[in-house]
């Protein structure tokens, strides 16, 4: 039985390419079905025929399917019509049927049409939204601040955050959730009718999604605070998550917008948990479960006095030393491999602390800093080694910063030495003079210096290398655009990671590695990298710095893979590191809410001297903002989020740097809350994949990249 | 030819051929390929392409050596009036481009400003006459009048 699911909506003109995207890579077969309109006489246009809404031969036609999704919704609950048709379908409750999806519903009780009034289930127990009476017939949510912009727009900011308490699987999540939004902006969760539930419940009801063999279910409500500073709280009848027999009401899942995923108008899907949340619940069982991973640029640099970090170097070698050991233990529970960019250069180029050579090795630094340092090295090699922290090359010192390809010329690059094309071998360091295809090329044509070049399914024979060797020395001017210098950069990176201790250069068996700037390069270094034995590497969308190069995050470059990039740090990397959740003081995205622009009518700023539940509002919205970032990247374009260990963890307390959040009563720098972001990030994506054991499981970089194989074209 | 069992062949001409880079696995010529589907909100920013970028260096379509000629197919929500420019240029095997900046290969108004119904479908081919065959594209739309409005483009690939 192959699962399929059926998605309604009105237009591909606002149809978000989101909802399909996720679909084909769980291996889930979807038909599209368009409404004619919005009212209750409105057809559903199917492959196999027009038919009107309310009919029979609709009814049959949904129920080859294991889901119905409304994909339609608005943030304006003054609305009359938008979905009414569907109506209908809220009584199709027998075992045959199928299960229906709605997502941010709009079952307003401005919708004045007297056909979905009358058909509306009487025992429906969400209380209708009324736009007249807002606060009576909803709970305002997240504080009950407006957002600037709409909050159910596609966007990669401005999270409306809220722990969620599961209740069947009695797990607590951070994901954004909005489950009806107005013209105000303002999120709002639902009331429930406790009468009309408490009947349902009392109900016995058979279908394959009644988990509880009743007719009601509440699914899903704000979880209740941890602790006495947080006073944002929720009555005992507002809920999130409902299933009403075979119907699930559930908030927002997709901004209705045309994006094309994959190419380069497409965005962050922020609530698409609730999208997955919604299909395993209907007993969709995909054919693929997708793996979840996370990467980090980074792992080992520590900022000197310059930057005025809160820290020593020694102090955050000691911060970093307590959570890289809470990371690869968590990695070892849960069969992950978090894997990291290690910056290199450091021994030939440029040994400043800020690379990993510098400052486990520069006597420059203080010996108690670089001891520190070793002990954070040898976790990463010892866990690189065991398969939970695979590491390899990050280079910031080639291409002007940019990393692989970065410029066009490397000015005064210095090479490392020994192997095939260090110091003193002369070596090719251009493409030469002349380059013939071979089925071209007449006999005794090439020169004496000839030699077979293959980039991709283009081979070419070179020669004329007069003027374009290395010469003998270590230093010289390194043209950047052709496979000889990408050559000698990526033999020079393993060779540097060899001496680092690292058994190979890409991350172990994964073949990988997390390249510095999200810069793939071209072509000349995909086939660099395929011949040192990589599989893939991270790339980001615009891949050199020298902009010659345009990478979708589904691109597989002849059977190498360019894994698209989603940073999820609480910070800006402009601002160098985090100062926490919210410092007044910090710069343009130094700290968390200016980063993620979180502060919603000044609901956290105006209130963090004077009122403690700022910092939790911070905390919360921090984590369902990563933690949608981290899942977009995981399930609509299979690519890989990472993080910025030092800079992001530049928050944390150091008596307990992995301690958990605990509000002002733990204590970071700054004299505000501690917070550890990779403690923080880490367990809220767990708790998200165990609610969602048939859609995910924590795999590695290597289970990307073979799913990628699976779903995606070359 | 006689097939060998570690080649991979075909049988065509009245016989088994070997399948080599330089006789290749007959595929469908005509079938085109589609390169790209944008919306793309038309400012009055000069050299913005189809992606949103500025950068002028950036190709919007890049590894296109195989392809005969482009077809862009477009629709516009608005009617004000907009310019457009088709760039193009080849690169070495390595994928650099041969030298900086581009070939200009059109450009002028982008049909359908005078429509009165504010709505418009549009079709281009690159080039225009003759064949293709770059490596790198780059197109740019600039609004030079009224209001900003959305782009939706598709780009096929024929060879």
């Amino acid at each position: 039985m192959q699962p399929k699911v059926c998605l309604v909506l009105f237009s591909f003109g606002n149809f978000n390419r989101a909802w399909t995207q996720i679909l084909r890579n769980l291996g889930i077969d979807y038909t599209l079905c368009r409404a004619t309109g919005f009212s209750i006489s409105a057809s559903i246009q199917t492959p196999q025929g027009v038919f009107t809404a309310g009919s029979p031969d609709l009814r049959n036609y949904f129920r080859q399917f294991d889901a119905v999704i409304l994909c339609d919704n608005t943030g304006d609950l003054a609305a009359t019509l938008l979905i009414n048709y569907s109506v209908f379908w809220m009584s199709w409750n027998a075992p045959e049927d199928p299960a229906f999806l709605f997502f941010n519903p709009h079952f307003s009780a401005a919708i004045t049409d007297s056909g979905y009034n009358s058909n509306f289930p009487s025992d429906f127990p969400i209380v209708r939204p009324s736009p007249s009476d807002i606060a009576g017939t909803l709970y305002a949510a997240d504080g009950g601040s407006a957002t600037s912009v709409d909050p159910l727009a596609q966007t990669d900011a401005r999270a409306r955050g809220m722990c969620i308490l599961f209740l069947a699987e009695n797990i607590r999540a951070h994901v954004q959730t909005i489950c009806n939004a107005h013209t105000n902006r303002i999120p709002y969760y639902w009331r429930l009718d406790t009468d009309k539930h408490s009947t349902l419940v009392s109900t016995t009801y058979t279908h394959r999604v009644a988990r509880n063999g009743r007719a009601g279910e509440i699914l899903a409500v704000p979880a209740p605070p941890i602790s006495s500073e947080d006073t944002e709280t929720y009555p005992s009848d507002c809920v999130v998550a409902y299933r009403y027999r075979n119907i699930f009401w559930l908030p927002h899942a997709m901004a209705r917008t045309q994006r094309a995923v994959n190419l380069w108008d497409a965005d962050v899907s922020p609530f698409v948990f609730w999208l997955l949340y919604g299909l395993q619940l209907a007993g969709v069982r995909p054919r693929y479960r997708l793996p979840v991973q996370i990467e980090t640029s980074r792992p080992l640099e520590a900022l000197e006095a310059s930057f005025n970090p809160p820290y020593s170097l020694r102090e955050q070698c000691d911060f970093l030393l307590a959570s890289w050991d809470w990371m690869r233990e968590f990695a070892r529970r849960k069969g992950t491999a978090i894997v990291s960019g290690v910056v290199l250069g450091g021994r030939d180029r440029s040994a400043i602390s800020t690379r990993h050579w510098g400052i486990l090795y520069n006597t420059n630094y203080p010996a108690e800093a670089r001891e520190a340092a070793m002990r954070v090295h040898q976790i990463l090699v010892a866990g690189h080694r065991e398969g939970t922290t695979p590491c390899g090359p990050h280079d910031y010192t080639i291409g002007g910063g940019g990393g692989l390809w970065g410029s066009a010329v490397n000015t005064g690059y210095r090479r490392h030495a020994g192997r095939q094309r260090g110091t003193p071998n002369d070596v090719p360091i251009a493409r030469g003079r002349c380059c013939v295809a071979p089925h071209v090329l007449p006999t005794g044509v090439a020169g004496a210096d000839a030699q077979t070049v293959q980039v991709g399914d283009t081979e070419m024979v070179e020669w004329d290398f007069t003027g374009r060797t290395s010469g003998t020395g270590t230093t010289f001017d390194l043209p950047m655009d052709n496979i000889h210098a990408a050559r000698m950069i990526i033999e020079g990176h393993i060779d540097e990671m060899l001496a680092l201790g690292f058994p190979d250069g890409y991350c172990a068996g994964h073949r990988y590695t997390n390249t510095a700037a999200n810069n793939s390069g071209g072509e000349c270094y995909w086939q660099a990298l395929k011949e040192f034995g990589f599989r893939g590497v991270r790339s980001s969308s615009n891949c050199t710095g020298i902009n010659i190069k345009r990478v979708p995050p589904n691109r597989i470059w002849q059977g190498f893979h360019l894994v698209g990039d989603e940073a999820v740090d609480n910070c800006s990397s402009g601002a160098v590191f985090s100062r926490g959740l919210y410092l007044p003081s910090a710069p343009a995205g130094g700290d968390a809410v200016k980063h993620y622009v979180l502060d919603h009518g000044s609901d956290i700023s105006a209130n963090w001297a004077t009122g403690q539940v700022a910092a939790w509002r911070a905390y919360r919205r921090l984590l369902c903002q990563t933690t949608s970032i981290w899942l977009h990247g995981t399930v609509v374009e299979l690519s890989s989020a990472y993080f910025h260990p030092n800079q992001s963890l530049m928050c944390v307390s150091l008596a307990d740097p992995v301690a958990p959040f605990e509000g002002w009563s733990r204590l970071g720098p700054y004299s505000t809350p501690h917070y550890n972001h990779a403690v923080e990030l880490l367990e809220n994506m767990d708790a998200v994949v165990r609610l969602l054991p048939e859609y995910l499981y924590w795999g590695t970089i290597t289970d990307v990249m073979d799913h990628r194989e699976r779903v995606m074209g070359g | 030819m006689p097939l060998t069992p570690t080649l991979i062949g075909h049988y065509s001409q009245g016989g088994a051929q070997a399948v080599s880079r330089q006789n290749r696995l007959p595929v469908d010529a005509t079938a085109p390929d589609t390169l790209l589907v944008a919306t793309t909100f038309v400012t009055d920013t000069a050299n913005r392409d189809l992606q949103g970028s500025t950068a002028t260096e950036l190709p919007t379509l890049d590894g296109c050596m195989q392809y005969r000629k482009l077809v862009w197919f477009y629709f516009r929500n608005r009617s004000d009036s907009t310019s457009y420019r088709v760039l193009a240029r080849a690169t070495d095997h390595n994928g650099a481009p041969l030298g900086a900046g581009w070939q200009e290969l059109a450009t002028g108004t982008l049909p359908g400003a005078s429509d009165p119904n504010a709505s418009y479908w549009g079709r281009i081919e690159i080039p225009s006459t003759g064949d293709g065959y770059y490596d790198q594209y780059r197109i740019e739309v600039q609004r030079t009048a009224g209001s900003n409005y959305a782009l939706t483009s598709k780009i096929v690939g024929v060879r």
